[in-house]
Parts: C-alpha cells; sequence; structure tokens
C-alpha cells in the first residue's frame, strides 16, 4: 500500500504519490535539470556562470532566458514584492525554479495516470483524488509552533496547488523591502508557480500588497502577520479546522 | 480613487481572523499540557529508526495503522525528527524524536513533545493528510521529517 516514492534535490526531499518508477524516474530528471541551470549552489550551472561573469545572460540558453523573464513578469505583477534580482544584482531564480519543476513534473505526472501528488519543500501539486476517494489534503504548518498543524488544505480541482513561505526561506530569496507584516503565508492556486510565487510575495510584502494579490489574482490565502493577526480569504477560513474562525 | 478600490479590495477578499490563537493549536480539549513522554499512544519502546505498523486491508480509504519515524533532518541547529502515531489512516499523534531550539541546544523532549492535530483527530474531523507545507524557516526540518514519516506510512 506504500505506494511513496521519495528522492532529494533541490536541498529538499520530493515526495511522489501515485507514480509509477519510470515516471518517477522522468520526473527526478526534471528536478535534475532545473537545478543544473539555476542552482547557484554548483558553480558549473548555467545561473552560477552568468553571476561570476562567465556568461552574459543574453548568451544562455533560450529557456534560462524565458524563466527569467518569467520571473520578471512575476515581479511586474506583484509590485516589485516578488523580485528575481538579489540585492547585490546577481540574478537568482530560486524563487521560481522549484516551482516551475513541479509544474514540469505535474506533465510528466499527467500522462502516468490521474491521481497523483507531488510534494517538495512544502510545495504540493496534486491531480485526482488520494485513493481515489477523497480530495488531497496538506497540512499547514503553524509558524509560531512548527509542531502543530493549523490547518488542513483540501485540494480540489481547479484549486491543484499550494506553497507556503516564510520570512527566512532558505535560499534567501525574499527580500524585505520593510519591516516584516507576515511571518508566514500559504497560497493555494490553480497552478504551483503562481501558488508560489505569491505566498513569497505576500511575505516579502504588507497588508496593501496582500489585498492587491487576493484582488487581482484567483487564490486563496492563509497568511500569519508578526502582530499574531491571522488572515485569510473566505475560501480559506474553511482549513482552519479548529475553532470557530470568526470574520467580521 | 484607485487607493480607495484597492482598500476596498483588501475589505472584501480579506478577513482577519481575529481568534489567532485558536489557531495556534491550542489544546482546547485534550493534551494535558504537562503530561509527560510516559504516555501511551506513542510511547511504544519501537527503537532506533524503526517503524512498526501494519496496513490491514479495510474497507475504504487507507487503514494503516502503527507509529511511523521520519529520516532525522539536519538542520543548521542540529537533528530534527519527528514520530508519528496513525490509526485507521489517519494520524493521531506526532512526537518529537529529536528537536534542537534555536540557540542549538537539545530540546528536552518531554516538554516539547506537543500535541500535534491531535485536535482534529479527536475531533472527528479527518486528520487525514498526506502533505505537510510551512517555511523552512519556521519548522527547521520538521516538516521535512515530519513528511518523510507520513511518506513510510504510505498516508
Amino acid at each position: 500500500m506504500n505506494d511513496v516514492l521519495t528522492f532529494e534535490t533541490m536541498g529538499t526531499v520530493v515526495s511522489l504519490r501515485g507514480a509509477a518508477a519510470a515516471a518517477a524516474s522522468e520526473v527526478r530528471a526534471v528536478f535534475a535539470g532545473y537545478d543544473h541551470r539555476y542552482s547557484l549552489y554548483d558553480p558549473s550551472s548555467v545561473l552560477s556562470r552568468v553571476a561570476d561573469g562567465t556568461i552574459r545572460l543574453p548568451d544562455t540558453p533560450e529557456q534560462v532566458r524565458d524563466v527569467y523573464a518569467l520571473a520578471l513578469d512575476w515581479r511586474e505583477r506583484t509590485g516589485g514584492a516578488f523580485t528575481p534580482h538579489r540585492p547585490d544584482g546577481v540574478v537568482d531564480l530560486s524563487g521560481v525554479v522549484k516551482a516551475l519543476a513541479i509544474r514540469d513534473a505535474g506533465a510528466v505526472l499527467d500522462e502516468a495516470g490521474a491521481d497523483w501528488m507531488i510534494s517538495a519543500g512544502g510545495d504540493v501539486l496534486v491531480r485526482g483524488m488520494h485513493r481515489g476517494v477523497e480530495p488531497w489534503s496538506v497540512g499547514v504548518v503553524d509558524p509560531a509552533h512548527r509542531d502543530t498543524v493549523v490547518g488542513v488544505v483540501r485540494l480540489d480541482a481547479p484549486r491543484r496547488a499550494v506553497a507556503t513561505s516564510g520570512t527566512a526561506e532558505r535560499g534567501e530569496h525574499i527580500w524585505r523591502r520593510t519591516a516584516p507584516t507576515f511571518v508566514q503565508a500559504t497560497v493555494v492556486a490553480d497552478d504551483v508557480v503562481t501558488a508560489d510565487v505569491l505566498a513569497t510575495a505576500i511575505v516579502a510584502g504588507d497588508e496593501e500588497d496582500l489585498g492587491r494579490f487576493t484582488s487581482d489574482v484567483d487564490v486563496d490565502v492563509l497568511a500569519f502577520g508578526a502582530d499574531g493577526r491571522v488572515w485569510a480569504t473566505p475560501g480559506a477560513s474553511s482549513w482552519v479546522t479548529t475553532g470557530a474562525a470568526q470574520v467580521p | 480613487m484607485r487607493a480607495r478600490a484597492v482598500a476596498g479590495g483588501i475589505v472584501s477578499s480579506i478577513a482577519v481572523l481575529v481568534i489567532g490563537w485558536q489557531l495556534g493549536g491550542q489544546p482546547a480539549v485534550t493534551a494535558p499540557s504537562q503530561s509527560t513522554t510516559s504516555g501511551t499512544a506513542s510511547g511504544s519502546g519501537s527503537s532506533g529508526n524503526g517503524s512498526s505498523g501494519s496496513t490491514a486491508s479495510g474497507t475504504g480509504g487507507s487503514s494503516v495503522s502503527g507509529t511511523f519515524t521520519g529520516d532525522a533532518t539536519e538542520t543548521r541547529y542540529g537533528p530534527v525528527q519527528v514520530r508519528i502515531t496513525v490509526a485507521g489512516g489517519k494520524i493521531t499523534d506526532v512526537t518529537a524524536l529529536q528537536l534542537t531550539d534555536h540557540d542549538g541546544r537539545s530540546v528536552q523532549i518531554s516538554q516539547q513533545a506537543a500535541p500535534i492535530l491531535r485536535q482534529e483527530a479527536l475531533a472527528a474531523q479527518s486528520a487525514s493528510i498526506q502533505a505537510v507545507s510551512g517555511a523552512t524557516f519556521t519548522s527547521e526540518g520538521y516538516t521535512t521529517s515530519l513528511q518523510s514519516a507520513i511518506d513510510k506510512a504510505g498516508l
């Protein structure tokens, strides 16, 4: 019954459910490919060589430039809350690369089956149902109590993706413009790139940014403020299964 | 104009959950707050890294039961390791076998093994989850080990 496959990549662990061995190795290759191109920990990666000046960004392969363009597009859409540029000017695409790898892995898994889940470092993408009978369910960890799950997200198409970001993520791909308003944000969206980028942007932004994102983009959000308040879109209120979430 | 529209958007699309503390896993029903690790549910002497579980063939959904120990996850503060107790495919308890705080000290497990999901489980909500999502900063390896335990249980 244990049909879970796991492997390590990008400094995290990927869990796969509902995938046969062949599809799983293809998924693994997808992640390895992204890591090879975009890892700033690997000095031989394309992006590391851009960072050290060995190659210019315009001379990189088209797919690398496409990812950079996608990141720039998200910078525009988030009013700069999300950015692919480190303060020192280095182009860092780690804010989108994991989600893109999950997205592409999803395309692989789509070919192989109707019910699957992929989870990578807290980003989750699913299709269909768990064991064909119940929605795939993801626990959201309390930012103040790491050993507590504060809510359960049940993913139901078209809402197939969830991502969570915090104030000091691995890779330091979040750079706050101001004092932090939010310490953690979980976003559920139809696609995993949107979920991941907006989770990052919410933590990097403030209340006004949050309001703008939720007005502009069709997502559900559960965000934990640094002041202890918890913010939720109407769709997200139901995730919080404990207690009565009072909505004024 | 524009600013006002944005403000309106905030009001209409986001609501503050005022009872924030309730979300923090207040052990409303259960969890005698001073209980030690000598509790029965998860202290079933399975040693080392072992997991003991059974997968009975039941009706409808998962019927996995047992304890499942996640991989120890190295963090810059030290190893973090989690064990879950599963009954009928649902997590009924999570125990931290190894934890470190942000000063790098090993945390006394007897004080830190807080109930996770317990309230949902007892409230007969489905505490059946296949993945966890949390900020890495927050969890410092915790979610990784917890996910590992969930994976081993095959939930």
